[in-house]
């Protein structure tokens, strides 16, 4: 159980999972920016319906000269500006769920590589501290996984919100909502926590 | 701890649902040679699912978890719960990273299909795809339902992973709704119908794959079909073989459902229907198909109710809008092309009519094959000889049979016991289904099968006779190298009670022609114009079960003579008239029309042809008439127009029985009785001159009974003198007048 290879895998096992831990602060930091931006959005999106649906001419504010038009164009470069924002956001998702899916996609070349060494049987073995290489790379696939579709769909989320349809805009803070799987995410810091002792071990090893 | 037997399937975990991994044990990954995380072809029932293999967590063996996410479309509706698979079905497959890939995508609804060449892409990445597999890719929420891989690195592999830089083409988006009504149609097979089968596929594809040669020559492919045949020929089953084979949607019409109680509400529904034909032409080929379309659309005439008629004239004013859209055709199904409205029938809406046949020989034993396929037929089973026996059956009646001859099986077989259908089950079956075409039909017989060897003597009429009915169907080839065709019509003379009727009761058993026998009293009717239109009838019936064989038994009496003097309107004449034109008319109706041999021969001619097909085939050619037997005691009074060739060409004179013909129908006659040995068959031959063959039937009895009065009932044989005694009291019943009248008439021919 203690061979070379055996052990520069786990040393690159658990720098996937630094890696991971450290990707999935920024992703939640950036998912926290999200959310604020998105309600901002719905209540755009309420603020343009009401200007829609109201009538200047019969408020006091009838005297001021095409103020419907104003509105809705200063509405729209609102709009406009948190889309961009949103947009950039996603861009820094992309980046954090590259991170991972490079040093995942790595570790697992490198167990294609060494597959002779690390036979089922190695692989498949656990102890009270550590915990089987099968279900550390089952937990990096998941985790990678996990951050690939939840990027695809709330960017194809942003992209189906379009100017024309207000109500999907409106209700856009809850559907960005119920995209978030907390079971999934419950998983990752769960294999997080696993995986911690492990890490801690190592790290004073390395000391 | 190796397992050798099945592994258990169950459920899968439901962190696993949407990761292609399947768990087995570690025990068997490593006797199978596979490493975490390598791809797998799984075989579970009928069909295979690429998985990615993976150690159980409890690392028990013997256990199996399988992600049906990229599987062959059969199998990705069903549930595993409850099998076992074989660990030899478990296969490692080399699965390369792909450069390119094509799949077909199924979308919720068309309305989102902007962004899904990107959805996918980002989709299928990191997923391992098998050429023909349906990949499942719900779970992620977007618009995109399923994947179905067409081919991977343009067909060079079967199988492999697709990563960011794999490049997916999508060559088609379809609604996921398009392909679950595609699924639903389960198998079906058909047979013998291969002609009509090219000929609607040919319309419903062309217009869809060769738009650009269409609009150069200017025309628009013809949208409107009309399927005519007999009930149970599989009109309808061949309309949804060829849209599924197609890949064409299938709306169906069904009359009962259209009529609606309101005022309007009836063309509202074909409407509402035909919008949604067009709604799903607009994705790909579409069916209509308007079953039983007599009953919606009847002839419109002054009899009929204004809905009707309103509702006929919508559906015509529907064919005729359908003008633009490609790939979207209708097809009327009926059995009663005559109750169609005219105006349907013309080129514009219905512009081909194509007319369904009871099948023949090779047809018939094509559908044999198509509906065993699934049973487990013992050797002995000749199919070819089923088929030749069923002459007049239908697709439907084939398949009953089929069952039937299952039931048999299952009914004979021990429990616990697959027993095989044998021959002997067919047979049995025969007895119990009978041609549907024949249920309702007039002349339809049972009676006692008849051998040969029963009748005494007249070897030579029997002769002739095989020559007529036996020939044809058992030396095909010779008949068709000699260039002679079977006779039309045989005419059975002579004195009464010569065995005229058991002659045509032997033939009729010996060949397996469809037998139809008519008397009279069936024809007559005591309306004008009733006994033609029955008698026509059942020609037609002959002729939808050819070859078959019609007996007209004391034809006398049926048709007479024009020219005795007797009126020329007398129902009599016109029956004649009728038969006349039956027998020898100018053809037949386009309706009667049965599908040729030839265009299967120009199917087939690729492959080599077995001797045993072109036996049946020569069998067909030669078989595809109407034999008419006639008999008659009184041929002088017969119409000379009815005798001459070509009508009733075998003019056979069955002469009473000479003494040997008479010793040998004695013979015959004394099978079951116990003789004594001092009775000389060849005495009372010689001493019954002038006995038809029914009176030497009677003499037997008699004497029989004679024995019994005269010994009591325990006597145990019939003595000489007691048919000398019997003989006293009996007279012939032929006279030497009638002997003289049909000796003359033979002569005279």
């Amino acid at each position: 159980m203690s061979s070379p290879v055996l052990a520069s895998f786990h040393e690159q096992l658990h720098k996937c999972f630094e890696i991971l831990k450290v990707n999935k602060s920024i992703w939640e930091g950036v998912l926290v920016e999200c959310t604020s931006m998105i309600s901002s959005l719905g209540n755009l999106a309420t603020q343009i319906k009401a200007l829609k649906n109201v009538q200047l001419a019969n408020t006091p504010l009838a005297h001021f000269p095409s103020l419907q038009e104003r509105l809705h164009y200063k509405l729209s470069l609102a709009v406009d500006t948190v889309l961009r924002k949103l947009d950039e956001n996603m861009d820094a998702l992309q980046t954090a769920r590259n991170t991972i899916s490079q040093h995942v996609s790595a570790a697992f070349q490198f167990y294609e590589k060494n597959t002779n060494t690390l036979d089922i049987i190695c692989c498949v073995f656990r102890s009270a501290t550590c915990p089987s290489i099968a279900d550390m790379l089952e937990w990096l696939q998941d985790a990678d996984r996990h951050y690939r579709l939840q990027l695809l769909q709330r960017r194809n989320f942003l992209q189906m919100l379009t100017p024309t349809d207000l109500t999907l805009m409106e209700t856009a803070p809850k559907r960005w909502d119920s995209l978030r799987l907390p079971s999934r995410e419950e998983r990752i810091g769960d294999a997080l926590c696993q995986v911690s002792f492990l890490m801690e071990m190592s790290s004073k090893a390395q000391l | 701890m190796t397992c050798v037997e099945g592994l258990r399937v169950v459920l899968l975990d439901v962190v696993d649902t949407d990761t292609q991994r399947c768990r087995v044990g570690p025990h068997l990954m490593s006797r199978l040679g596979l490493r975490v995380g390598s791809p797998v072809l799984i075989g579970v029932s009928q069909g295979t699912c690429l998985c990615v293999a993976w150690p159980r967590r409890d690392l028990a063996e013997g256990y199996v978890q399988i992600s049906s996410q990229c599987a062959t479309p059969d199998l990705s509706t069903q549930t595993f719960t409850g099998l076992t698979v074989d660990p030899a079905r478990i296969k490692a497959l080399s699965c390369p990273r792909l450069t390119c890939t094509s799949v077909k995508v199924f979308v919720r609804s068309l309305k989102h299909k902007r962004h899904v060449r990107e959805l996918v892409q980002e989709l299928l990445s990191g997923l391992y795809l098998h050429r023909g597999h349906l990949v499942d890719l719900s779970h992620a929420n977007t618009e995109i339902r399923f994947v179905l891989v067409e081919h991977v690195n343009s067909g060079a592999h079967t199988a492999g992973l697709v990563t960011d830089r794999t490049r997916v083409d999508v060559s088609a988006v379809q609604s996921a709704k398009h392909f679950q009504n595609q699924q639903r149609v389960s198998d079906l097979s058909l047979g013998g119908l291969e002609d009509v089968y090219a000929s609607l596929k040919e319309m419903i594809v062309f217009p869809l794959r060769y738009p650009a040669s269409l609009h150069r020559l200017g025309v628009s492919c013809p949208r409107g079909l009309l399927l005519i045949g007999p009930p149970g020929v599989g009109k309808t089953l061949l309309v949804r073989c060829v849209a599924k084979d197609v890949g064409a949607r299938l709306v169906t019409i069904n009359g009962p459902e259209v009529t609606g109680s309101r005022p309007g509400e009836s063309e509202e529904n074909l409407r509402r229907v035909f919008d949604r034909a067009r709604e799903a032409a607009e994705e790909g080929s579409c069916v209509l198909l308007i079953d039983e379309i007599d009953s919606l659309c009847p002839k419109r005439t002054s009899g009929s109710s204004a809905p009707e008629n309103r509702l006929v004239a919508q559906l015509l004013t529907l064919m005729d809008g359908i003008g633009s859209e490609e790939g979207f055709v209708i097809i009327g199904v009926t059995n009663q092309p005559d109750a169609l409205e005219p105006a349907l029938r013309r080129p514009g809406r219905f512009d081909r009519e194509v007319v369904i046949g009871v099948p023949l020989l090779l047809q018939r034993r094509r559908i044999l094959e198509c509906v065993c396929r699934q049973m487990p037929l013992s050797a002995d089973v000749d199919l070819s000889a089923v088929a030749e026996m069923t002459c007049g059956y239908v697709g439907a009646d084939l398949s009953a049979l089929s069952r039937e001859a299952a039931l048999q099986a299952m009914r004979h077989s021990q429990p616990g016991v697959a027993e095989r259908v044998e021959m002997r089950h067919f047979m049995a079956a025969l007895r119990q289904v009978r041609p549907s075409c024949l249920r309702s039909s007039i002349g339809a017989t049972d009676f006692k099968p008849v051998r040969w060897e029963q009748i005494g003597g007249l070897e030579e009429v029997q002769l002739k006779l095989k020559q007529s009915i036996e020939w044809p169907m058992r030396f095909p080839e010779a008949f068709v190298r000699m260039g002679i065709s079977r006779p039309r019509g045989v005419l059975l003379y002579g004195p009464p009670g010569c065995a005229k009727t058991t002659l045509v009761k032997a033939a009729a058993s010996s060949s397996r022609c469809t037998f139809l026998s008519v008397s009279g009293a069936e024809i007559f009717s005591p309306y004008v114009g009733d006994s033609e239109k029955t008698l026509t009838q059942l020609f037609v019936q002959a002729r939808a079960c050819a070859p078959s064989i019609v007996f007209l038994d004391e034809i006398d009496s049926i048709v007479g003579s024009r020219s005795d003097g007797g009126s020329s309107h007398s129902v009599q004449s016109q029956v004649l008239s009728v038969l006349l034109t039956e027998l020898d008319g100018v053809g037949f109706r386009s309706l009667e029309r049965r599908s040729g041999s030839r265009r299967m021969r120009q199917l087939e001619s690729g492959e080599q042809e077995p001797d045993e097909l072109h036996q049946m085939e020569l069998q067909e050619v030669c078989n595809k008439d109407v034999l008419i037997v006639a008999a008659t005691n009184r041929a002088d009074v017969l119409d000379s127009a009815l005798l001459r060739p070509g009508r009733l060409d075998h003019i056979i004179y069955v002469p009473p029985p000479d003494t040997e013909a008479r010793e040998a129908v004695l013979r015959v006659c004394t099978e079951h009785v116990p003789l004594h040995p001092d009775v000389c068959l060849r005495d009372l031959a010689e001493l019954t001159e002038r006995f038809s063959g029914a009176d030497l039937q009677n003499l037997c009895k008699e004497a029989a009974l004679t024995a019994l009065c005269e010994d009591g009932f325990t006597v145990s044989c019939v003595r000489h003198r007691h048919f000398l005694k019997t003989l006293q009291s009996l007279t012939p019943s032929l006279t030497p007048d009638q002997l003289q009248q049909n000796i003359h008439l033979s002569v005279s021919s």
